[in-house]
C-alpha cells in the first residue's frame, strides 16, 4: 500500500495526524493501548478452593459430624461431650492449616501478565492536530502517526511510512538476536517478516522512522502472543494427577468402609449417634492428614537441593514433572549453544583446520592447527586489522572469552580469536596504523581498511579486506599458498568452492580474507586515500583464506544429551534458526546421532529423489517451519512417532505450541526450554516450562515452571535425576503412610464388631498422622537413589502410578494387617495385666461405656468405676499408639528401599546405635535427680 | 476399590470383570486367583497363629489369681445398690410399679446374703458379730485350695434386709440403699484417724471399721434429707476389716463384701434431693475426676402421688 492508500484506510493524514476528537472516538471504540490482564480469580475463591480440595471435604464432614454429635450429647447432658467438640475443632484446624499451607504455595506462583505489562512504553511522540505531542502510549489509537528514534520502545504495531537507517531488535518477539533493518518497502507477505512493520514492545536500536499505528493493545502481535500464553490453560502436573488419583483411592476406601460400617453398626442396633461417631473415626483413621503437607515439604526440599544445582523451581510440583519427562523440546541458542559466535574453522593453504570452540579457551597452544605457515601469519594480520570491534576498557583481568566487546557478533568472534592467539590485538593495531577504512555494508558486502606496516623499513601500505567469500574471491587474482602468491586458476578456485561449501554445509558463517601490499612508488607515504572515490585498487588482490564461525555448542551439552538418551528421554530441537545451522548443531551435540540420517541424507547417498526414499528408514528428521505450516496434525504426529531424532527449524511461536501439543498427543510429558517472549506460550503449554535465567526474558521466566540459572542444558539432566528420585521417594513415603492407616482403622472395625473397649481414640490417630509420622515421612524424601535411575525409561503416565494396586494391597492387606495384629497384642496385654483377660473383653462395650455402672467386674472379680475404666482405656490408647509408632520404625526401614536389600543400601553401622546409650541413661538419671530435689525442696528457686 | 482399576472407563470395566480372551475374572485368571487366595489364606493363617500364640504366651505370664498391676483400679470406688439406668432413685410411694425395679434389684443383690446361702461350713466362716482386724488367708495361690469367706448376716441390715419388709421401705416412701466398697484383690482399707471425721461418724467409732456416712450434697439440701438410719454389722455404719483382704474370684468365688444399708426415713417429697455418701479411711481417697472413688452421690425424687 502506498502512503496515500494508508491515509485513506486509517482515516488519517501523514502530515497532520488524527484530530484529537477523532482519536478520542477511536480510543473509546478500541480501548486503551495496553494489554488486558487475565481475569484473576479472586483470592478468596482460590483460598476456599484449597479449603475444599482433596481430603479437606472428608475432614470437614468429619468435623461437622463431630459438632453435631457434640450438640446432641450436650443437649442430652451426657458426661463428656467435649471430646467431640475438641475433635471437630482439631479436624477443622487441620483442614484450615493445610489449606493455608497450600494456598501460600499457590500464591507464590507468579502472574505471567505482570511482565508483559512491564514492557509497555511509557511515552510516545505522536502527531495529532498537525502538532507533535508527547502522549502516554496507552492513549495511542489506530491511525495515529508516530515518530520513533533509536533507543525507543515501539509503542504499538506500526506500518512505517518513512525510515532512516532504522533497525529494530525483535528478539523479544522472534528470538532472533540480530537487529533487523526496517524500511518502508513491503518485502514479505508474512507480517512478521516484512520490513515495513515494527512491532509493539520491540526496541528500535538505531535510526529514526515515522509510521502509522495499525494495531493497538491486545490486537498487536505481542498482545496476541500474550493472550495465547494466558489462554493456554495450566496443564495439571503429573504429580498433581497422581495425588488426585491417590486422594480418590483413599477417599473411596474411607467412604466405602465408613458407610459399610455405618450400616453394620446401625443394623447391630447401635444408636445413630454412636454410628456417626464411628463413621468419623473411620474417616479420620483412613485419611492420611499429614501426607499432603509431607509431599509439599518433600518437594520443596528437593526444590532447594535443585536450586543449589542451578535449577530454580518456581512451581513445586514441577520437580517431579521433570522426572517423568519423556520429551525435551529444547531451544538452540543459549541453551544448547554458548550464544556467542566463535571461530570454528579456518581454511588456508588448501586445507581446512578446526579451531577450539570450548567456553574457556585461554592460550594459543590450545588451538589445534598449524600456526607456523606464513599464510597463517598473513591471515592473522588481516583478521586483526580488518576489524572494528574493540574490548571495553578495564577488563584486563577477565578471561578473554568473558570480556565485553563493542561490535557485532562476527567481529567479536574474530577479535577474541585473534586476542587468544596473538595476544594484545590493540597494540598490534596501534603498530599498524589505520589510514583509511570502508566499513561493511550490504551492497558491497565487504569491509576494507588500509594500514601502515609495523616494519619500519617497509614503507608500503597494506590493504586488507574481508567479506562474503564469493565477493572476495571475485576481487582476487592470486592466492597465497604456503606464504607464496600463486595465480588463482580454475583448479584453485574449485578447491576454494569445495572448502566454502563444506564449511557452509556445517551451518557456519564463512568469511573470506584477502590482502594487497600497495606498491610504494604508486602510493607514497603521503598518498591521500579517499574512501568515497576509492582511489586505490580493490581488485586483483591476493586471497589468503577463509574463516568460518558458529555459535558452538556448550561443552557439557553432548554428554547431557547422551544421558537423556540413556534415560529414555527424546530431545527435540526447536529453533528459529536456519535448518542447516540447526542440523549442524544438532549433530555436534548428539541430538542427531552420528549414524542416523535424514530423508534428505539418504536421498543424497543413494542418489535418488527425496520422494522415493522410504521415510521409515530415516531415524532423523529436520523439519522446516514452512513445511510445518502446511502439515496436517496427522503428518506431524507421524513425524513425531517415526523419527527418534527431530530438529525443527525456522519455527514461529505458534508452531512451537503446535509441536508441544503434538508431543503431548503422543502421551509424552513434555519439557520445553526457551528464553524469549516468543517461547512463553510453549513454555506455559508444556508440562514443564524451563526458562533460561541469564538470557531469558521476564515473560519466559514467568511462564516457566523452572528457571535454569546457568542457562545450561546439563542442569536439566540433574533436574530429571532429582525428579525421578523424588517420585521414587514419594512412593516410599506414601507406602509408609498408608500402612498405618490399617492399624488405625482395624481398631474401629473390631470395636464395632466385637464390642471391645475402644483400642485407640480419634485424637490419638490425629496425633500419629500429624505428629510422629511426619518427620519419618519427610526423612524418606532424603533417601538416595537406589539403582541408576538415569538408565530407566521415563515412567509411563498411565501405568506407573504413584499409588498402584501392588503398593496399596501390600501396604493395606499385608504390612498393615501385621501392624494391626501387633498393636492388638499390645492392647490385649495391657488389659490382661490390669485385670481384663481377652475373653472378658469381648462384648463388654455397652456396660463398659455406661456411666452409671461403677462396679464393673473384671476377670479377677475386682470392681471398677467408670473413670477407672476410662483411665485404663487411655492407657490402652497409649499402648496402641506406641506399638504403631514402634512398628512404623520397622516400616520406615523396609520402605527405605524398594528393590535392594536394606543391607545393600547400607544401614547405619550397627554398633553406632549404642554409642549414645550411656548418655541417654545419664539424661534419665540426671533428670530423676532433678526431680528428687524438686520433691525434697519444693518452692526453692 | 483398592484394586484401583475401576476407572479404566468406557466399557473397559466390562472387560475388566470378565475378559473372555484371556479368561480373566477381575483382571486375573482362575489359576492366578487361586494362587493369590492361597497366599492370603496362608498369610492370614500364619498371622492368626502368631496372634493367638503371642496372646497365649502373654497369658502364661499373667497369674490366674491376682492381676499383675492394680494402679488403675485402686483406690477403690464406692457404689450403691439399687442401680437402675442412672444413679437416681425416683418413685411414687403409692405406686408399686414405680419402685418395682429398685426392689427387684435389691432383692437380687441380697440373695447371696440370705442365711440359707451361707450354710456350707467349708466355704463360710463365722467372723463374729463385731468388727475385728484383717483376716489374712495366706498366699494368693490355690496351693491350699480355696480360701474361706466371712459370713455376712442379712439380718444385720434390719429394716433394709427385706426380711420384714419385702419392699425395703419403698412403699412407705422411706427408701433403703445398700452401700458397698468396690472389691479389689489384696486391698486392706485402713480405719480413719479419729480427728478427721464428722461428728456423727465419731459417735460410733471402732478401730476396725471403715465408717460410711451420707449427707446432703449441697448445703441448702441439708434440711430436706431428714433422718438417716444406718444398718450394718453389730449396728455399726461401716465395713468391718475382717472381710478384707479379698482373694479374688478363683479363691473366694462366693465372697460376700460387707454392706451398709442406709435408709432415708424422712426425705422431702416432690423435690430433687442429692445425697452424697462417703467411706472414710486412711487409704480411701476422693478425686474430682472420678466422682465414684471412695464416695458417690445419688439423687432422690420421691413423688407424693
Amino acid at each position: 500500500l502506498s502512503a496515500s492508500e494508508l491515509e485513506e484506510k486509517y482515516g488519517t493524514s501523514i502530515n497532520k495526524g488524527l484530530s484529537s476528537s477523532r482519536a478520542a472516538e477511536i480510543l473509546a471504540r478500541d480501548g486503551p493501548n495496553s494489554l488486558t490482564p487475565p481475569k484473576a480469580t479472586p483470592e478468596i475463591v482460590k483460598f476456599l478452593k484449597q479449603m475444599v480440595g482433596g481430603f479437606s471435604i472428608l475432614l470437614w464432614i468429619g468435623a461437622v459430624f463431630s459438632w453435631i454429635s457434640f450438640g446432641i450429647q450436650f443437649a442430652q447432658g451426657a458426661e463428656s461431650p467435649f471430646d467431640n467438640l475438641y475433635l471437630g475443632v482439631v479436624l477443622a484446624l487441620v483442614v484450615i492449616l493445610t489449606g493455608i499451607f497450600a494456598y501460600y504455595q499457590e500464591a507464590k506462583s507468579t502472574n505471567i501478565m505482570a511482565s508483559f505489562s512491564k514492557m509497555i512504553p511509557q511515552q510516545a511522540l505522536v502527531i495529532r492536530d498537525a502538532e507533535k505531542k508527547e502522549l502516554p502510549a496507552e492513549q495511542l489509537v489506530v491511525g495515529d502517526i508516530v515518530e520513533i528514534k533509536g533507543g525507543d520502545r515501539i509503542p504499538a504495531d506500526i506500518r512505517l511510512i518513512s525510515a532512516q537507517g532504522c533497525k529494530v531488535d525483535n528478539s523479544s518477539l522472534t528470538g532472533e538476536s540480530e537487529p533487523q533493518s526496517r524500511s518502508c518497502d513491503f518485502t514479505h507477505e508474512n507480517p512478521l517478516e516484512t520490513k515495513n512493520i515494527a512491532f509493539y514492545s520491540t526496541t528500535c536500536v538505531e535510526g529514526t522512522a515515522t509510521g502509522i499505528v495499525i494495531n493497538t493493545g491486545d490486537r498487536t502481535v505481542i498482545g496476541r502472543i500474550a493472550s495465547l500464553a494466558s489462554g493456554v490453560g495450566n496443564e495439571k502436573t503429573p504429580i498433581a494427577i497422581e495425588i488426585e488419583h491417590f486422594v480418590y483411592l483413599v477417599a473411596g476406601v474411607a467412604i466405602s468402609i465408613g458407610v459399610l460400617f455405618f450400616i453394620i453398626s446401625v443394623s447391630m442396633r447401635y444408636k445413630i449417634l454412636d454410628s456417626i461417631i464411628f463413621l468419623i473415626g473411620i474417616i479420620v483413621a483412613n485419611v492420611p492428614e499429614g501426607l499432603l503437607a509431607t509431599v509439599t515439604v518433600s518437594l520443596s526440599l528437593t526444590a532447594k537441593r535443585m536450586a543449589k544445582k542451578n535449577c530454580l523451581v518456581k512451581n513445586l510440583e514441577a520437580v517431579e514433572t521433570l522426572g517423568s519427562t519423556s520429551i525435551i523440546c529444547s531451544d538452540k541458542t543459549g541453551t544448547l549453544t554458548q550464544n556467542r559466535m566463535t571461530v570454528a574453522h579456518l581454511w588456508f593453504d588448501n586445507q581446512i583446520y578446526s579451531a577450539d570452540t570450548s567456553e574457556d579457551q585461554t592460550s594459543k597452544y590450545a588451538q589445534p592447527f598449524d600456526q607456523s605457515s606464513p599464510s597463517w601469519t598473513a591471515l592473522s594480520k588481516i583478521v586483526t586489522l580488518c576489524n572494528r570491534a574493540e574490548f571495553r576498557p578495564g577488563q584486563e583481568n577477565l578471561p578473554i572469552m568473558k570480556r565485553v566487546v563493542v561490535g557485532d557478533a562476527s567481529e567479536t568472534a574474530l577479535l577474541k580469536f585473534a586476542e587468544v592467539i596473538l595476544g594484545d590485538v590493540m597494540s598490534i593495531r596501534a603498530q599498524n596504523k589505520k589510514v583509511a577504512e570502508i566499513p561493511f555494508n550490504s551492497t558491497n558486502k565487504f569491509q576494507l581498511s588500509i594500514h601502515e606496516t609495523d616494519d619500519p623499513n617497509d614503507k608500503r601500505f597494506l590493504l586488507v579486506m574481508k567479506g562474503a567469500p564469493e565477493r572476495i574471491l571475485e576481487r582476487c587474482s592470486t592466492i597465497m599458498i604456503n606464504g607464496k602468491e600463486e595465480p588463482l586458476d580454475s583448479e584453485k578456485a574449485e578447491a576454494f568452492q569445495t572448502a566454502y561449501m563444506e564449511l557452509g554445509g556445517m551451518g557456519e558463517r564463512v568469511l573470506g580474507f584477502c590482502h594487497l601490499y600497495l606498491p610504494e612508488n604508486e602510493f607514497p607515504d603521503t598518498y591521500p586515500f579517499d574512501t568515497d572515490s576509492m582511489n586505490f585498487p580493490t581488485s586483483n588482490l591476493c586471497f589468503v583464506g577463509l574463516l568460518s564461525m558458529i555459535d558452538p555448542p556448550r561443552s557439557t551439552v553432548p554428554d547431557a544429551v547422551s544421558k537423556c538418551r540413556s534415560a529414555g528421554i527424546k530431545v527435540i530441537m526447536v529453533t528459529g534458526d536456519h535448518p542447516i545451522t540447526a542440523k549442524a548443531i544438532a549433530k555436534s551435540v548428539g541430538i542427531i546421532s552420528a549414524t542416523s540420517e535424514t530423508v534428505e541424507d539418504i536421498a543424497k547417498r543413494l542418489n535418488i529423489p527425496v520422494e522415493q526414499v522410504n521415510r521409515r528408514e530415516a531415524t532423523a528428521a529436520v523439519v522446516n517451519g514452512m513445511e510445518l505450516k502446511d502439515m496436517s496434525l496427522q503428518q506431524l504426529d507421524d513425524i513425531l512417532c517415526n523419527h527418534s531424532e527431530i530438529v525443527f527449524a525456522r519455527t514461529s511461536p505458534q508452531q512451537k505450541l503446535i509441536i508441544v501439543e503434538g508431543c503431548q498427543r503422543q502421551g509424552a510429558v513434555v519439557a520445553v526450554t526457551g528464553d524469549g517472549v516468543n517461547d512463553s506460550p510453549a513454555l506455559k503449554k508444556a508440562d514443564i516450562g524451563i526458562a533460561m535465567g541469564i538470557a531469558g526474558s521476564d515473560a519466559a521466566k514467568n511462564a516457566a515452571d523452572m528457571v535454569l540459572l546457568d542457562d545450561n542444558f546439563a542442569s536439566i539432566v540433574t533436574g530429571v535425576e532429582e525428579g525421578r528420585l523424588i517420585f521414587d521417594n514419594l512412593k516410599k513415603t506414601i507406602a509408609y503412610t498408608l500402612t498405618k492407616n490399617i492399624a488405625e482403622l482395624c481398631p474401629f472395625l473390631i470395636y464395632i464388631i466385637a464390642s471391645i473397649p475402644m483400642p485407640i481414640g480419634t485424637i490419638t490417630i490425629l496425633f500419629i498422622d500429624l505428629g510422629t509420622d511426619i518427620i519419618p515421612s519427610v526423612a524418606l524424601a532424603y533417601e538416595k537413589a537406589e539403582s541408576d535411575i538415569m538408565n530407566r525409561r521415563p515412567r509411563n503416565k498411565k501405568k506407573d502410578r504413584l499409588v498402584n494396586e501392588q503398593l496399596a494391597v501390600y501396604s493395606y492387606l499385608q504390612i498393615g494387617i501385621i501392624q494391626s495384629v501387633g498393636a492388638f497384642v499390645t492392647y490385649f496385654t495391657v488389659y490382661a495385666e490390669q485385670g481384663f483377660l481377652p475373653s472378658t473383653l469381648l462384648g463388654v462395650r455397652v456396660d463398659w461405656e455406661n456411666n452409671a455402672i461403677n462396679d464393673f467386674e473384671d476377670s479377677y472379680g475386682q470392681e471398677w468405676t467408670k473413670y477407672q475404666r476410662m483411665y485404663l482405656q487411655w492407657t490402652g490408647y497409649t499402648a496402641f499408639f506406641v506399638s504403631i509408632t514402634i512398628q512404623q520404625v520397622a516400616d520406615l526401614i523396609i520402605r527405605k528401599t524398594r528393590r535392594n536389600s536394606i543391607f545393600q543400601q547400607g544401614l547405619f553401622r550397627f554398633q553406632y546405635w549404642f554409642v549414645a546409650v550411656p548418655f541417654a541413661i545419664l539424661i534419665w538419671v540426671y533428670d530423676e535427680v532433678r526431680k528428687l530435689f524438686i520433691r525434697r525442696y519444693p518452692g526453692s528457686k | 476399590m483398592a484394586r484401583g482399576k475401576a476407572k479404566d472407563g468406557d466399557g473397559n470395566w466390562k472387560k475388566f470383570i470378565w475378559n473372555s480372551e484371556k479368561k480373566e475374572l477381575l483382571g486375573r485368571t482362575g489359576g492366578s486367583w487361586f494362587k493369590i487366595l492361597l497366599f492370603y489364606v496362608i498369610f492370614y493363617g500364619c498371622l492368626a497363629g502368631i496372634f493367638i500364640g503371642t496372646i497365649q504366651v502373654m497369658l502364661l505370664t499373667v497369674s490366674e489369681f491376682e492381676p499383675k498391676y492394680q494402679d488403675r483400679v485402686a483406690p477403690p470406688g464406692l457404689t450403691q445398690v439399687p442401680q437402675v439406668q442412672k444413679t437416681e432413685i425416683s418413685f411414687t410411694a403409692s405406686d408399686s410399679k414405680s419402685y418395682e425395679p429398685y426392689v427387684k434389684n435389691l432383692e437380687k443383690f441380697l440373695k447371696d446374703y440370705s442365711a440359707d446361702q451361707q450354710t456350707e461350713n467349708i466355704v463360710f466362716q463365722d467372723c463374729g458379730e463385731m468388727p475385728t482386724d484383717y483376716k489374712d488367708r495366706g498366699p494368693y495361690s490355690d496351693a491350699q485350695g480355696q480360701k474361706k469367706v466371712c459370713k455376712f448376716k442379712r439380718e444385720w441390715l434390719e429394716n433394709c434386709s427385706g426380711i420384714q419388709d419385702p419392699t425395703f421401705g419403698y412403699k412407705d416412701g422411706k427408701p433403703c440403699i445398700l452401700v458397698k466398697l468396690n472389691r479389689i484383690i489384696g486391698f486392706k482399707p485402713k480405719a480413719p484417724v479419729n480427728d478427721s471425721l464428722p461428728a456423727e461418724v465419731m459417735a460410733k467409732y471402732s478401730p476396725y471399721l471403715i465408717p460410711v456416712h451420707c449427707a446432703a450434697k449441697r448445703e441448702e439440701d441439708a434440711d430436706k434429707i431428714g433422718t438417716v438410719e444406718y444398718y450394718g454389722m453389730g449396728g455399726y455404719s461401716g465395713f468391718a476389716l475382717q472381710y478384707y483382704p479379698y482373694y479374688g474370684k478363683l479363691l473366694q468365688p462366693r465372697y460376700l463384701q460387707p454392706l451398709v444399708a442406709v435408709q432415708f426415713t424422712n426425705l422431702t417429697y416432690d423435690v430433687e434431693v442429692r445425697v452424697e455418701c462417703r467411706a472414710y479411711g486412711q487409704n480411701i481417697q476422693y478425686s474430682d475426676k472420678d466422682r465414684f472413688q471412695g464416695r458417690f452421690d445419688i439423687k432422690f425424687d420421691i413423688r407424693s402421688s
